[in-house]
């Protein structure tokens, strides 16, 4: 008796749980099946640690379909699979995508990790994937499969660098997060473009690690002290920089701080406050200023679809990975997902939400501009463009 | 009599056998590469299944260290592994320790490198740390497997840090390693278990005084079942590197390891069928429950409860489910032997006797 209690009041949990799903998704539209469809398959983390990121991507991606549905005359079905935010998922569910769907490309995933995990899969199946946000190096390199929209790490560090340099400052200090593939990789090529812009091999002062949900930063923060640099590049995870700032400024370090795209977030500057005024990042989208014509054009879908949310950058990209895809199927006249990885590797000036993109020999795109915002009145505002000449 | 169900039981081993090889032959060669994937992985989590289940189920020791060992073996195939021509290009940031960069083992040596290092490993935590009991002994080995997740991440020369490793040989995707270890492990875990060893490590679990009282050196076999576990999970830490192509510090995390502990409660603390059993629905229920996370239509309109997340909530509910009505695991500490497969059939049979026979009274 007690048994079947129990089981009640978790079915009825179960079922509370459903009433919430139901009055969110009932703004989506059906996605039809027919036999002339060409199916693009989409994995992303839609449970788990990094949901809120999956779930952001396949926003932009929902969005573009809805905007472009149709490709040669055929209705385009994106099929989503959830990758769990766990590595062994994100394969099955590739392996899922390409067998059992057999879509002729896919999209994804928030998360470097899962789409190395998957970049043998593609490779094997010769199915093209198109990564929207993976930013780790090692996810398209030697692999003819994976391309990516956004820009890598060593981009991203040279950006910051040039800022910094420009702002008139000689001497930097790291703070990076250790366990974060960006926040190293960010970190690295920050540091190597800085050496080389101040031409003084000791201009980075001081490199200081921490790990992701360290709450504490006294010991880091006195040596960065010590080392009195004139600007702090401190890549890493929102909520960690955010009180990295706060107790920076306890301990009376005011030199300015400069970070990654992944501070664009809305629990930065309230976790923050006052004490991120200033803090300047690079970023490649900004919903208030697109800077193309495709960039306007899903800003203004993506309000209209999701009035009440703070567009995150990812979204664009979600949006910028789809509409690659569907000019490679385009350009290759065809849904064979061989032809349309060799179309996808001939990308030139396809205009997508954040810029014009081309892909270069790994796949990964040629862009040569990023947004530099900075956090006034406890919001990030639009600074500057930063073009750099390669 | 005796000698006939012995008989009876070999003659059925040897049957399944034979079927259990020609499944594997037959899903070789003929399934999709997305179902022969899904078996790989839940070979490999019966491995890693069955190295907790040792520790915890049969030693009684609470530990949750495993998701370290696999750690240690998975970095270790990993590294030696990698083909010699493309770890410059991996560890392009800080360039690999010449200590290791011209090292290269195949896939075998390199599993039972990475098994044995892990046993190591589990030797130098287990010696002071097994003192421990029940919840100290768990935090204990929880704060092991978290210290080897952040070595892992800072020792970028021979990790290569958080960026992780791809481009690992890819071997365990062939159903003939991944099961063929976990049938040899389940052969030994079995051995092991009915050995003296074995029934010591059960003497301990029951009551460590009555236990010690009885001749058992306690400090000894509470070591020499967490290096054997740690062995194992260090193997089944290779393969499933291996199966996966890449590794990284993050997917080590210590939430690895409740992947393993939902493995063994729901199949049973103290049953080696159990595990088996349990990591097969654990990991295919999963797969098959994806089939809730795609949109429904039914006359033109669309079940919103059909969208990605609602497979979890049928799975958490389906544990719930198992977890009330089988409070010890599905098969709790027994197995599942030919005796009881048959007895089982006996009884089948037995009730229906009397059943036609209170018809035929009421006649």
């Amino acid at each position: 008796m007690k048994k079947i209690a129990a089981l009640l009041l978790a079915l009825v949990m179960t079922a509370s749980a459903f009433s919430g799903c139901k009055k969110v998704d009932t703004a989506s539209g059906s996605t039809g099946t027919g036999s002339d469809t060409i199916k693009i398959g989409v994995f992303e983390p839609l449970t788990g640690a990094n949901a809120a990121g999956g779930e952001a991507e396949v926003e932009g991606i929902k969005i573009a379909n809805k905007l472009y549905p149709e490709v040669l005359g055929k209705k385009v079905e994106v099929v989503v699979a959830d990758n769990k935010s766990d590595k062994a998922q994100a394969t099955t569910a590739v392996a899922r995508l390409i067998e059992k769907d057999k879509v002729s490309a896919i999209i994804g995933s928030w998360g470097s990790s899962f789409s190395m995990a998957a970049g043998d899969l593609v490779k094997k199946n010769k199915v093209p994937a198109v990564g929207a946000s993976c930013t780790n190096p090692l996810v398209t390199k030697g692999n003819d499969y994976y391309f990516r929209v956004c820009y890598l790490d060593p981009f991203q560090g040279t950006v910051m660098a040039n800022y910094a340099f420009k702002s008139g400052a000689k001497k930097a200090a790291i703070i990076q997060e250790v366990s974060n593939d960006y926040a190293v990789g960010l970190a690295t090529y920050f540091k190597e473009a800085f050496v080389k812009l101040t031409g003084d091999p000791n201009s980075v002062v001081t490199t200081v690690n921490y790990n992701t949900n360290d709450q504490e930063f006294g010991a880091q923060l006195s040596t960065v002290k010590a080392a009195n640099p004139d600007v702090i590049f401190a890549p890493g995870n929102f909520t960690e920089s955010a009180l990295v700032m706060k107790q920076a400024r306890q301990l009376g370090i005011t030199v300015p701080f400069l970070g990654g795209d992944t501070w664009d977030i809305d629990e930065f500057t309230s976790v923050g406050g006052a004490d991120v005024e200033g803090a300047t990042i690079s970023t490649f989208f900004d919903d208030s200023a697109p800077v193309t014509d495709e960039g306007k054009k899903f800003v203004e879908a993506y309000k209209k679809e999701y009035p009440d949310k703070n567009m995150a950058a990812v979204s664009a990209l979600g949006y910028d990975a789809y509409l690659v895809i569907i000019k490679a199927i385009e350009a290759a006249n065809s849904s064979d997902s061989t032809a349309i990885r060799d179309a996808l590797a001939k990308t030139k000036d396809v205009e997508g939400a954040t810029g014009k993109l081309t892909f270069n020999a790994d796949g990964d795109p040629d862009k040569d501009s990023a947004i530099i915002k900075e956090v006034k009145n406890g919001k990030f505002t639009y600074k500057d463009t930063v073009t750099i000449s390669k | 009599m005796m000698n006939n169900t012995k008989k009876r039981n070999i003659i059925c081993t040897a049957i399944l056998a034979v079927i259990v090889l020609a499944l594997i032959y037959f899903a070789n060669n003929y399934l999709d590469a997305y179902i022969v994937r899904i078996l790989n992985l839940c070979a490999i989590y019966t491995i890693i299944g069955l190295s907790m289940n040792l520790i915890n189920g049969f030693t009684g020791l609470f530990s949750l260290g495993q998701a370290g060992f696999m750690a240690i073996g998975a970095y270790t195939v990993a590294i030696f592994t990698l083909p010699l021509d493309m770890r410059s290009t991996i560890f392009y940031m800080e360039p690999m320790n010449p200590a290791i960069a011209g090292i290269h083992l195949s896939f075998v040596p390199a599993l039972l490198l990475g098994g044995v290092i892990a046993g190591f490993a589990a030797f130098l935590i287990g010696a002071p740390v097994l003192r421990l009991r029940g919840d100290y002994l768990a935090i204990a080995t929880l704060g092991f497997s978290e210290i080897i997740r952040i070595l892992l991440t800072n020792l970028q020369s021979i990790t290569n840090g958080a960026l992780g490793i791809n481009k690992i040989p890819d071997n365990a995707n062939n159903m003939w390693w991944s099961f063929g270890v976990a049938i040899v492990i389940l052969i030994l875990t079995a051995l092991l278990i009915n050995s003296s060893y074995g029934r010591a490590f059960k003497a301990i679990r029951e009551d460590d005084i009555a236990a010690e009282a009885m001749g058992i050196n306690l400090f000894k076999h509470k070591v020499m079942s967490f290096v054997v576990g740690g062995f194992f999970a260090g193997v089944g830490g290779g393969l499933y590197a291996s199966l996966l192509g890449t590794v990284d510090p993050k997917q080590f995390y210590f939430t690895l390891t409740y992947n393993f502990l939902l493995i063994i409660v729901l199949g049973g603390m103290g049953s080696i069928s159990g595990t088996v059993i349990a990591s097969f629905i654990v990991t295919c229920g999963l797969e098959l429950l994806r089939t809730f996370d795609e949109p429904l239509t039914v006359a033109g309109y669309e079940i919103s409860l059909f969208r990605p997340g609602f497979s979890m909530v049928i799975f958490s509910l389906l544990l719930m489910i198992i977890v009330l009505f089988y409070s010890k695991g599905l098969m709790g500490r027994t197995e599942l032997t030919w005796d009881r497969i048959f007895n089982f059939f006996g009884k089948m049979k037995s009730k229906k006797a009397p059943k036609s026979t209170e018809g035929g009274s009421t006649k």
